[in-house]
């Protein structure tokens, strides 16, 4: 399986809908597998893979809320969008909170409907990316050490050296040992760089505690 | 002139008299045997007599002979009237006696001619003066024939098979007829047979006079048939009586038919007549008293009921006889009647139809009422079929749109490949058949619905159950799935048929269906089931039942469901369940609402299955 080219998976109950929007983005060039049920798409999906899942929202058993809710819990989401043969409000309500790309009539404009594919395969590859990036600043930042850590947590909040020392009981030259071996492990040149990755790495949940911006 | 004289005359007289009266009664009714035998034992009892007379006024001893031998003819057919008419008219009697005494008397009879003078004389020696009931009457001197005996056993004999006669007729209870016929004809014909046996044997001086007690006999054998004619006035009263009673029924019924305003006709097929009272000659259109012809009263008959009429005559006049008809006639004027028709066919003894009673009722107005509450009741079904496919009415756009759909992005992808220089034909010509395919779906879903939303009269034909189902489970698959309710229905094979129109028995299953979603729609998700079953219970009835895995019906609401405007739903109009009892009972069948044991409500309906006939 190559990962290079996004699949677009489609789930409908309906087989001749499903042949036929098949048949329509194939022409568009897309990668298409079908699936006649949402519980056959969840076992045959490889997680890894990239694309994005066109759904029926009416299907026997799991319909197409079931399977975004599904899906959400899932280490590695895949947008959704859904199509309609007679979408209500509600249904539709509760699946754009639910995160999904669009909920579109299955009479939709062709346009719309490769438009929103479009989308939702470009939100895959970004949130792929950042999924990717967050991954690989996570593995920096599990070089530190206990106490490194301690002196970032300060660094971020934007203390001077002297009080980092004073804060932690230590000297400040160790303060500024610590600080080198923190930019030479996470590979960063300035602290306004290091404050950015910690924030994008999520390394101090609750973050809005520490900033001292809200002064 | 002397007693004797009147007597002789009296006693032939009336016994003549009697004997014209009875011969006159059998002429008339040739089947009287008894009048017969009766009119004969008198004639030859007043020939005897005669004889009697005669014989007591002999001037010589062969006269007096020659007139005695003359007599026993008379006494030969008197005694064998008398046994036929004792056989005949007590209806008993062993016949070997009745032919013993006839031979024993012919016997006699023969003997009277070939020995001496006669039977009882052998030679008549001289005629002697005495005086009997104070007249001068003439007795023999003679010497007696022994073959006598033969003659008087015959009487011996007549009075054992008579006496043998009444005894069996008193037993049978004819007390009457035994003693007036039986016992008078033994006493009188023991009298009778004693004095003559003094007289020829010469013990009693005394002329002959059988005669006397044979007049006792047949007065109390004429007493006992003059009862016939006694009766035939009292008949004759009491036909009089009866005759009053039937005018004033006659009248009374008259009252009642001209209230009830029906028409009473009577064909006579024998003598090809028609007779009808002055109301049914209002109601077909006949003057008073012109003469009915039975094909001038088809012609009456609307063209398109007559052939039917005609099949209920047929039918009737081949079967048990009665029929019952409802046709149309058409009047002189133009105006249309309905008229309600019943009638008896009377059979002769071979089983053919002689006579034809009927009666015709003027109809048009409950017809007139019949038809509007016919097409009001079609107008609510109609609302309620509308109602109902509002309810529908997202479940069934999905079900359109789905095919749209597919046929839109069908045409789409075909435009792409078409704009390909080299196009794949192949691929093109799939997605025009499954455009195709698609379109005819979308097609039948709005035919479906177009159906049921149609004003639509109730249109009676044969119905696969297994089809109605089907067509019905199209229609709520999709509102059901939206629903989360699992649908299934359970449809056996080789069904025989029902008799009914398809739209309405759909709407019935529809609102039992939709209902039974309802019920259950805030229950547990995990468990919605809702199942529609069909059952053949023979000979002639389908069951369906719908059944709903809700709460069931609580017991106050179970008597009232089918109560038109009863309803629990807030923005029910609680005619749904009224309709369908409406529609079914139309139908000829039932539907009752019932909680089920293991929980939920079933609906029930049963059909009957359509007869033989009506399934070509």
């Amino acid at each position: 399986m190559t990962e290079t080219s996004p699949v677009v998976h489609v789930v409908d109950d309906d087989v001749s809908f499903l042949t036929a929007i098949s048949r329509l983005l194939r022409a568009h060039g897309y990668t298409v597998k079908t699936y006649s049920s949402a519980r056959a798409f969840l076992t045959q999906r490889d997680p890894e893979a990239p694309g994005c899942v066109l759904a029926d929202l009416q299907m026997p058993e799991m319909d197409g809320l079931h399977l975004q809710s599904a899906l959400a819990d899932n280490p590695n989401p895949i947008p959704i969008l859904f199509l309609t043969g007679h979408g209500d409000i509600p249904s539709s309500v509760q699946a754009m909170r639910g995160g999904a790309e669009d909920f579109l009539q299955k009479r939709a404009p062709k346009e719309k409907v490769l438009d929103a594919v479009t989308r939702a395969l470009a939100r895959d590859s970004r949130e792929r990316e950042a999924r990717e990036r967050q991954r690989e600043l996570r593995a920096r930042f599990a070089m530190l050490t206990e106490r490194e850590l301690e002196v970032l947590a300060h660094v971020v909040q934007g203390q001077p050296n002297k009080q980092i020392g004073w804060n932690l009981g230590i000297h400040e030259r160790t303060v500024k040992l610590h600080r080198t071996a923190i930019t030479t492990k996470l590979k960063v040149q300035s602290v306004a760089e290091l404050t950015r990755l910690t924030q994008e790495a999520g390394i101090f949940p609750p973050t809005d505690h520490t900033f001292p911006k809200g002064q | 002139m002397g007693l004797v004289t009147i007597i002789w005359s009296m006693i032939p007289s009336a016994c003549l008299t009697l004997a014209a009266i009875d011969f006159l009664t059998w002429w008339k009714n040739r089947k009287a045997h008894a009048y017969l035998l009766f009119s004969l034992l008198a004639t030859s009892t007043a020939a005897f007599a005669f004889c009697e007379l005669w014989m007591m006024r002999a001037q010589t001893p062969l006269e007096f002979a020659t007139v005695l031998k003359w007599g026993h003819a008379f006494v030969w057919v008197l005694v064998i009237t008398l046994v036929g008419f004792v056989r005949v008219y007590l209806k008993a009697g062993r016949p070997w006696l009745a032919w013993t005494v006839c031979c024993l008397r012919t016997l006699a009879l023969f003997l009277n001619f070939l020995t001496g003078q006669n039977l009882n004389y052998r030679e008549v020696t001289g005629l002697r003066h005495i005086s009997f009931l104070g007249d001068s009457v003439k007795i023999p001197e003679a010497v007696p024939n022994p073959w006598m005996i033969v003659g008087q056993l015959s009487l011996v004999f007549l009075v054992i098979f008579a006496a043998d006669a009444s005894i069996t007729a008193w037993r049978r209870g004819d007390r009457h007829r035994a003693l007036t016929v039986g016992a008078s004809t033994v006493f009188f014909t023991l009298v009778s047979a004693g004095q003559s046996l003094l007289v020829f044997w010469g013990i009693a001086r005394m002329p002959i006079v059988a005669t006397l007690s044979f007049m006792g006999m047949i007065a109390a054998m004429g007493y006992e048939l003059s009862g016939g004619a006694i009766r035939a006035v009292q008949l004759d009263r009491q036909l009089l009586e009866s005759e009053a009673g039937l005018r004033e029924i006659e009248e009374r019924m008259t009252v009642a038919v001209e209230a009830a305003n029906f028409g009473i006709w009577v064909r006579d097929l024998a003598r090809d007549e028609i007779w009808a009272t002055d109301q049914w000659r209002a109601l077909f259109g006949f003057p008073a008293k012109e003469r009915l012809e039975f094909d001038d009263i088809l012609r009456r008959i609307h063209p398109d009921d007559r052939d039917g009429f005609r099949l209920a005559l047929k039918k009737a006049a081949e079967s048990n006889g009665r029929y019952e008809a409802e046709y149309r006639i058409v009047l002189p004027d133009g105006e249309e009647c309905w008229i309600d028709s019943h009638g008896r066919f009377e059979f002769d003894g071979s089983g053919k139809p002689v006579i034809l009673r009927g009666v015709s009722l003027n109809i048009t107005a409950r017809k007139e009422a019949e038809r509007e509450t016919q097409i009001l009741r079609q107008e609510i079904a109609h609302v309620g079929r509308v109602s109902m496919m509002g309810q529908l009415a997202s479940a069934l756009a999905h079900e359109i749109n789905q095919p749209l759909g597919a046929i839109l992005r069908n045409a789409e992808a075909a435009e792409l490949f078409m704009q390909d220089p080299s196009p794949e034909l192949d691929e093109v010509r799939a997605i025009l058949a499954d455009i195709r395919k698609d379109d005819q779906r979308a097609g039948s879903v709005i035919d479906r619905m177009r159906a049921m939303l149609k004003r639509h009269d109730l249109a009676k034909q044969t119905v696969d159950v297994g089809n109605l189902v089907g067509g019905v489970s199209a229609l709520v698959r999709t509102d059901a799935s939206v629903r989360h309710v699992k649908f299934e229905s359970i449809v056996p094979a080789n069904l025989p048929p029902v008799f009914g129109d398809p739209v309405h028995l759909q709407q019935v299953l529809l609102n039992l269906i939709v209902n039974a979603m309802d019920a259950i729609d805030g229950g547990n998700p995990e468990h919605k089931v809702v199942s529609v079953t069909v059952a053949f219970h023979r000979p002639q009835t389908i069951e369906i039942a719908v059944s709903d895995s809700g709460p069931g019906i609580p017991a106050n609401a179970l008597a009232h469901i089918f109560d038109p405007f009863f309803t629990t739903k807030p923005n029910g109009m609680g005619m749904g369940l009224a309709i369908c009892r409406t529609i079914v009972e139309a139908h000829k069948g039932m539907l009752w609402a019932e909680n089920r044991s293991e929980g939920g409500a079933s609906f029930r309906l049963t059909l009957p299955i359509a007869k033989e006939g009506a399934t070509k």
